[in-house]
């Protein structure tokens, strides 16, 4: 699950006692440690993913004895305030999973590039994770080691296709396939033929199988152009145009916090495009589902969710810890992740191998080959230091499209565009 | 010379009792205080060293940040209403059950009891009851009116924002209740002698009384008002309500997520102390005009 998901349904309050206590930490000085303390390493989550660490790490153990690795595990809505505190007051983790926001402790000095130390352990990226070998690099140095990843993929209500006659979903549908088959699936009301894209992960797909791009090779925002506009036009107007998508009105009738995938898991939409962690909540339905790769525009393209280990600046023993992310990323301890059902493990040979692809706790035959299939056509979103002020923009600045009060895409993008601009300083 | 030992004593005590406090004020929050004066002043990502800027995150406030402006707008907007609403309701919900009526001690439980729910979990509910097709909604159409989409329409958003505010009114209600108890019975007695009626007896009487309660909870309210975060945190989270974040948008949570999601801590001390001020200058209005209406037993025997 990324760190960003987690945020949609974050709650908990923190006041200006937060602030003051930051503030208290700073104070305090950072303790020495000694060689033989053991590694500090910050997760997010809850139990499963407790679990799935601990079980990773004791084979670690198992295997290099000389390592020790303690393990902290964060709420996901607390986490990066959490590690911030604990950098800011000197006491630091060693190992540190990081996700969308890596480059907000990169650029800011705070991890140690990987590259030479990869290269001395003989570890080849593109070879163990593919595609998103180097998705965590800022200014060409890699920051984090890809731990766990898996492609956006589209969920469907096998009944409800069933009984309207319809094909399963493929990766070669294109947009205009994918809206008829909405339209018959949705019933005025009742159900709706899909989830909606307003999720960041969702929408930019569109924008990027449509051959836009987010921020371009030269680091500036590109929001704005056609490419991008058209494709944000043509997910608001699945909303108001079609009726194939419930509103936000109709999503918050359903219950607090449904979106998507309540939805889809309750059968009122027949069509959701989520991550993996969703099927956890499908164990029980009332109808037979499964999953299919990403449907395509001009061209193919999927968002990726994950999340990766990095080395932080004042880790105690970097070579120990690269030593663990080296192991904690390996065929045998990558099973874990997907042993317990936590997650997609980012290793290759781990995403292709009967164990990920027949789990043992699957109750239902589900098409796990997808997320192979949609690696190769994942698209790197720009993980800029800027990340969070980068979404807040596009939540605020598109808020009245999304709710159908700005009708035009291409009005609500070029005063995100201006909002970026003044935003995103550095290129890069 | 007995006294002044008394009195040291006295003053022993005092300091004794006090100390907890002081202890607390000068470790935990004088330093933080005077480190954030200096962060105010500098370019600080927590991270890496900060940077001296002088007056720059203040001037950026003031003259080019359109959503400080908006999140003090705001602001202003909801601790006007929701301030005075909430002593109104106080007042006279504390009136109501001051009356000799059967059952009143189950209704001083039941109007105190939202006090004393978790406002996560109040806020969480109101999610459910505000909903455009939700529980209030419905009620409201009973009598006709058709219902805005509170959390998600942002003209609405405040009020939802507002009505949550006013929902925990209890606090108050119990406080103004039991100053009410305290007004002495042959006040009431004088003036039904005189010829005064409820009406007359309750603002003749009864309000200039409360006075030092309703000055009391005038200044709270508007301290809180002015820091409310959780409500906003949690009735409008950013990322489910996009469509309401700057409209529901206050001083607290502004400063949250410049420091802690953006990563701008200099700012947000700057925006923390811009807020101190404001704080300030409303409490010290508040003081100013006391001696026009408050109304103190004391000094009158």
């Amino acid at each position: 699950m990324s760190l960003d998901r987690a945020k949609v349904s974050r709650r908990g309050f923190l006041g200006l006692g937060v602030a003051a206590g930051v503030i208290t930490l700073t104070a305090c000085g950072s303790s020495s440690g000694s060689s033989d303390e053991p590694l500090v390493m910050t997760v997010w989550g809850g139990e499963t993913d407790r679990s799935t660490y601990q079980k990773r790490i004791d084979l670690l153990v198992k295997k290099h004895p000389d390592l020790k690795v303690k393990l902290q595990l964060i709420p996901s809505d607390s986490y990066a305030q959490k590690v911030q505190t604990m950098i800011a007051g000197g006491n630091g983790p060693d190992i540190m999973q990081v996700a969308e926001n890596v480059n907000v402790y990169s650029s800011k000095n705070q991890l140690r590039p990987l590259d030479d130390l990869a290269k001395k352990a003989g570890l080849d990226l593109q070879k163990r994770f593919g595609a998103i070998g180097s998705l965590y690099s800022y200014q060409d140095k890699v920051y984090a080691i890809p731990d766990r990843s898996g492609a956006m993929i589209v969920y469907y209500n096998k009944t409800l296709f069933e009984s309207k006659g319809i094909d399963a979903p493929t990766a070669d549908w294109t947009w205009d396939d994918a809206l008829a088959a909405f339209k018959e699936l949705t019933t005025k009301g009742k159900t709706w033929g899909y989830g909606g894209a307003g999720w960041w992960p969702q929408w930019w797909s569109f924008a990027y199988q449509n051959g836009g791009t987010i921020i371009d090779a030269n680091g500036r925002p590109a929001v704005d152009s056609d490419e991008v506009v058209e494709a944000l036009q043509w997910a608001g107007d699945l909303l108001f145009k079609h009726g194939v998508v419930p509103s936000k009105a109709e999503y918050a009738d359903m219950g607090a916090d449904v979106g998507g995938d309540q939805a889809f898991a309750a059968g009122k939409v027949a069509v959701n495009a989520t991550g993996f962690w969703a099927i956890s909540g499908l164990a029980k339905t009332e109808f037979e589902w499964d999953i299919a790769p990403m449907w395509r525009g001009k061209k193919q393209a999927v968002s990726s969710f994950g999340s990766g280990l990095a080395i932080s600046r004042t880790a105690k023993n970097p070579d120990n810890a690269f030593k663990a992310i080296d192991f904690l990323t390996s065929p045998e301890a990558q099973q874990q992740i997907i042993a317990t059902g936590q997650d997609v493990p980012a290793n290759i040979e781990v995403q292709q191998s009967e164990a990920f692809l027949k789990p043992a706790w699957m109750k239902t035959t589900v098409n796990m080959g997808v997320f192979a299939e949609s690696s190769s056509f994942l698209f790197k979103a720009p993980f800029i230091p800027e990340w969070n002020e980068m979404q807040a923009a596009f939540d605020t600045g598109l808020a009245d499209f999304w709710l159908g009060k700005q009708k035009s895409a291409k009005v609500a993008l070029t005063a995100v565009q201006k909002n970026l601009e003044s935003i995103i300083k550095s290129a890069g | 010379m007995a006294m002044s030992k008394l009195r040291r004593r006295e003053a022993l005590w005092f300091y004794l009792f006090v100390s907890p406090w002081v202890i607390g004020f000068l470790v935990f929050l004088l330093g933080p205080m005077i480190s954030s004066i200096y962060l105010s002043l500098t370019d600080w990502d927590s991270f890496t060293p900060p940077k001296w800027v002088g007056l720059q995150n203040y001037v950026k406030l003031l003259t080019d940040d359109p959503v400080f402006w908006k999140a003090l707008g705001n602001t202003f907007h909801y601790a006007a209403i929701s301030v005075p609403l909430g002593l109104l309701v106080g007042l006279w919900l504390a009136n109501l059950l001051n009356k000799q009526v059967r059952g009143r001690k189950v209704f001083r439980t039941l109007i105190y009891l939202p006090t004393l729910v978790p406002l996560v979990a109040a806020a969480m509910v109101f999610r459910v009851v505000l909903a455009p097709s939700g529980p209030f909604n419905d009620v409201l159409g009973l009598v006709g009116i058709s219902g805005p989409q509170w959390l998600l329409d942002p003209s609405w958003v405040k009020y939802a924002l507002i009505l949550l505010s006013v929902w925990g009114a209890g606090s108050a209600t119990v406080l103004l209740l039991a100053a009410m108890k305290g007004i002495p019975r042959e006040l009431y007695e004088a003036a039904e002698v005189d010829g005064a009626g409820p009406v007359r007896q309750f603002w003749s009487i009864t309000v200039p009384h409360l006075t030092p309660v309703i000055f009391f909870n005038l200044v709270m309210g508007l301290i809180a008002a002015f820091q409310v975060f959780s409500q906003v945190y949690i009735l409008t989270p950013k990322a489910s309500q996009p469509g309401t974040y700057n409209a529901s948008q206050t001083m607290v949570p502004y400063l949250f997520d410049q420091a802690f999601s953006y990563y701008h801590m200099g700012y947000a001390s700057a925006i923390s102390w811009l807020l101190f001020a404001v704080i300030l200058v409303f409490t010290l209005l508040a003081f100013r005009t006391t001696r026009r209406w408050v109304f103190y037993e004391t000094e009158v025997k």
